[in-house]
């Protein structure tokens, strides 16, 4: 069964790199015919959840992996099952509601490969073993974002959205990377069903607030908590379906993710509870508090969204295993009510045109069978039964209510953001569906029946799920223990029940709707408060803050590139030579032991002799040349005499090498010497001499360096490695080019990408020029 | 104006090189030679060719542009690359072929050999890409 799953999730990275080729055959029903492969992987997760022992997890070795220690390793445990079934199946009805939501826009083959490669990494998240897959799994996930509120590439405002949430997500990424592998160098294992044997060492290591703290900060800035939280509301910028999707129902959630799938290795400490609590806190309160000033249906609902997330990293740090349970619990219960009502928003949309809720009105009438899905949504939002969303809420107070030691500051946040999400809950439904005289009656563009099926389904069948699962609450009991089996270590009982008596909790709620109908009677003023409230807040704008910073940073880039990067030639030269000879001279200094050779020197050939008689008259000729192409030729004289140097040593590879290239530069120099301009000496006289005392000296240090190495005893290890080697491993004689081409091939790869780079910088150099010429002779004719 | 006996002496000259150019790229594993120097040596034959001939005739002559060249030497070199990973040992582990004597004796065929050809076809690649540009600036394409 699981192989299975595995074969799907591979399946979905394969379909969303051939999106752009079954676009063309399948047109307009390329969304539905996509949603086929979530559906199957939901059906093969159903089943496995319930055939799931509560006390069983499958894992599922791959032996194959980039490098060692980074093998593509899975599992399956009650944690994975209910985040993949949540992501496969609001997945799946994602895809066929966007088969009609996106029917009109351009570059739809883009849009599904995007979406389905942000499938294919969601899933392959939630089910990774070993860290490193999870960490590259984290990173396609905040690539996909990144292209998917950027789909209007052509509004600026999503340009810059976009690249606010890539920059803040991928800076998590990267501090989960850190995380990753200080974790495995103190461990040395990357896979999270070892690291659970670790964690009291992890939690005693000097490192593990480090550890700690980069990976709060991956959760908290993919979970858009505070003070990162403001990436979300501009990432709905995005396609609704995106929104509901990406931004709502999974993406967001991985943060919440990676700490319970973590919890096991490096949380339960008293750092971890109270940063969580604290960042979880204050985003719920935030959250909650911000979406009631808000007029656009979709930043309403970001808003809530970051409460909603704000609730789960709470509970996650009460730390308690019925806090535990409420954040799993609250997790379905979100995906369920936000999918559905961002769903509700995209059809609104299609229908009038507007998502502004103050000016809609009365919406019942065009659209019913919505409106219904919708009030089920709502109420679930407002966790009142019979939905899910009252177990959800009951379960999250009773967490609250035992806290230990910090119910007193936890339980009225929860209770004042509760009120909060129940009179937002009201507001929309009453200013959306509810027929108000006072305002202008909406025009409708489509009505309901107008739409095809695929198009409703999404919302009301996860407003029917919600209201099925709020009945009978019992179907998620055994997943949930496994789940909790494998975050807390110890298994429990867990008992759902939509009615469980009378009690506090209960109370707590009852209380909670009647001043949630409270300010929504008094709206008006409450309003009035918040805007202000707003007004205040703006003046210390996150997403303006960190635009200026990003500016700043970059101006600054600038700034040292124009300094570094001039564009004189003679500069760059000077600025060579002088960090040659400085490190030349250190190194000179550094090494003391020098050791005569026993043997005393070698006499001096005569051939060589003469050889370097004629190089270094070409040398004093090329100085003092008085024509380019003399110089040129002179220089030329003196590479072919290196060469011979090299051949008359026994270095053959490098003397061919030095004869071939200095031809080649020859040509190149012969080619280009006519056009170049006459030759002159335009520069001063001190400049000349500051050149030519520069030129010395480097000439000096290499020669020093030159005549030191050669009494240096060197560490022959390497060479020897290659000369016993070459034969026996690599199969070749010539051990220069053994070296280059199977020991050292990485290093030669390198070299190939340079010169190739180079190849593309005077193409892209004299391209443009060359199509002026041509432009110049086509007018001519 | 023409000239008949440099004509002549190019194409040979070029026809000539490339053998002498394969040579080297063959028994550079065991005496000197190899995929860097062959290149140069053979983008020797194709510059003269562009002297004489200018620089569409030896478009022309290697049939797709040189950017085509360098990027199908750098995938060959990618390709060996890679290669070792279907057999499920690290990329870049060298992989030989077994051969008969009489066959290895001359010349082992292996990853390593793939990759010196990839060397070769980029290095013509990329110094006949900068020549070719550099003269049609300089409008040498007679």
């Amino acid at each position: 069964m699981g192989n299975i799953l595995l074969l799907l999730i591979g399946l979905l990275f394969l379909v969303g790199v051939l999106v752009p080729f079954i676009y063309p055959v399948l047109k307009k029903r390329t969304g539905v015919v996509l949603s086929v492969l979530p559906l199957v992987i939901f059906i093969v997760l159903l089943l496995e959840l319930l055939s799931i022992g509560s006390r069983e997890s499958i894992i599922l070795d791959s032996t194959w992996g980039f490098l060692s220690g980074m093998e593509f390793s899975y599992r399956l445990d009650g944690l994975s099952i209910i985040f993949g079934l949540l992501i496969s199946g609001i997945g799946f009805l994602i895809l066929l509601f966007s088969s009609y939501y996106m029917a009109k826009y351009d570059r739809q083959p883009h849009f599904y490969t995007y979406l389905t490669l942000f499938m294919g990494a969601m899933t392959g998240l939630v089910f990774a073993d070993n860290l490193f897959v999870l960490f590259v799994f984290w990173e396609l996930t905040s690539v996909a974002s990144f292209f998917l509120i950027g789909f209007d590439h052509h509004l600026e405002k999503s340009r810059q959205a976009s690249l606010q949430a890539l920059l803040i997500t991928a800076f998590g990424g990267l501090c989960l990377l850190f995380a990753i592998i200080l974790t495995g160098n103190i461990t040395g294992t990357y896979r999270i069903s070892e690291l659970i044997n670790y964690s009291i060492h992890l939690g005693n290591h000097p490192h593990y607030y480090l550890i700690l703290s980069l990976v709060l900060l991956a959760a908290i800035t993919k979970s858009a908590q505070f003070p990162f939280h403001f990436w979300l509301p501009g990432a709905m910028q995005a396609p609704t379906p995106i929104s509901a999707y990406l931004h709502s129902a999974t993406m967001v959630n991985a943060g919440v993710f990676l700490l319970l799938r973590l919890y096991p290795v490096i949380g339960g400490t008293v750092a971890w509870k109270y940063l969580l609590i604290l960042t979880g806190g204050i985003t719920m309160f935030l959250g909650a508090f911000l979406s009631m000033g808000q007029r656009d249906l979709k930043r309403i609902l970001a808003f809530t969204t970051i409460s909603a997330l704000g609730t789960m990293v709470l509970l996650i740090g009460i730390d308690t295993p019925n806090s535990i349970k409420a954040a799993i619990v609250f997790f379905i219960v979100h995906g369920l009510y936000k999918g559905g009502l961002f769903m509700i928003a995209g059809i609104i949309d299609k229908s009038t045109g507007s998502r502004d809720i103050y000016e809609l009105n009365g919406l019942f009438r065009g659209i019913p069978v919505t409106a219904i899905a919708a009030l089920l949504a709502v109420i679930s939002m407002a966790g009142l039964p019979p939905m899910l969303g009252f177990v959800g809420k009951e379960l999250v107070y009773e967490a609250q209510i035992q806290a230990p030691g910090i119910s007193w500051i936890v339980l009225p946040l929860g209770v004042g953001a509760n009120i909060l999400m129940v009179a937002v809950s009201i507001t929309v439904f009453y200013e959306l569906f509810v027929f108000n005289k006072n305002k202008p009656a909406t025009k409708f563009k489509y009505h309901e029946r107008q739409f095809p099926v695929t198009f409703l389904a999404g919302a009301v069948l996860l407003a029917i799920l919600g209201l099925g699962l709020g009945m009978s609450p019992r179907f998620l009991e055994n997943i949930l223990s496994n789940a909790l089996y494998y975050i807390q270590g110890h298994s429990m009982e867990i008992k759902l029940r939509l009615w469980h008596g009378f009690n506090q909790v209960l109370m707590l709620s009852i209380f909670t709707i009647f001043c949630g109908v409270a300010i929504f009677l008094f709206r008006k003023p409450v309003n009035r408060v918040i805007s202000t409230f707003i007004n205040w807040l703006d003046r210390y704008h996150l997403p303006t803050l960190f635009t200026s910073v990003i500016n700043y940073y970059i101006y600054l880039a600038s700034k040292n590139t124009r300094r570094i990067q001039h564009g004189y030639h003679r500069f760059y030269l000077l600025t060579f030579f002088l960090v040659t000879i400085a490190l030349i001279s250190l190194q000179q200094f550094r090494i003391t032991e020098v050791t005569l050779p026993e043997s005393g020197f070698s006499p001096v050939k005569w051939h060589v002799a003469l050889l370097l008689f004629i190089a270094s008259l070409s040398v004093i000729f090329a100085v003092f040349a008085k024509t380019r192409l003399s110089a040129i030729l002179a220089m030329g004289v003196i590479g072919y005499g290196i060469g011979m140097l090299y051949l008359f040593y026994g270095a053959v590879d490098l003397a061919i090498t030095q004869f071939l290239v200095e031809t080649i530069i020859m040509i190149v120099f012969v080619m280009v010497i006519y056009y170049l301009p006459r030759f002159a000496i335009l520069s001063s006289k001190t400049s000349r001499i500051r050149d030519g005392i520069i030129s010395i000296a480097v000439g000096a240090f290499v020669t020093l360096i030159v005549l030191k190495a050669q009494l240096i005893k060197p560490d022959s290890r390497v060479s020897d490695f290659f000369v016993e080697n070459s034969y026996t491993l690599a199969h070749g004689k010539n051990i220069i080019n053994t070296i280059l081409i199977d020991f050292r091939s990485l290093d030669t790869l390198g070299e190939m990408v340079v010169i190739t780079m180079a190849a593309a910088g005077v193409f892209s150099l004299f391209r443009f020029q060359i199509q002026r010429l041509k432009k110049k002779e086509e007018k001519k004719e | 104006m023409r000239n008949l006996i440099l004509e002549k002496i190019a194409i040979i000259y070029l026809r000539a090189i490339l053998i002498v150019s394969v040579w080297l790229l063959l028994r550079g594993h065991n005496e000197p030679g190899g995929g860097f120097i062959a290149g140069i040596i053979a983008s020797t034959g194709f510059i003269l060719y562009a002297i004489v001939y200018g620089s569409t005739a030896v478009e022309k002559t290697l049939r797709y542009n040189t950017r085509n060249w360098i990027g199908s030497g750098l995938l060959i070199i990618l390709i060996a690359v890679v290669l070792p990973l279907i057999w499920g040992k690290p990329a870049m582990t060298s992989i030989w072929m077994t051969l008969p004597d009489s066959i290895s004796s001359y010349v082992h065929i292996g990853t390593p050999l793939l990759f010196d050809i990839g060397v070769y076809v980029a290095v013509i690649g990329i110094i006949l890409s900068i020549i070719i540009t550099i003269m049609d600036v300089l409008k040498w394409n007679s």
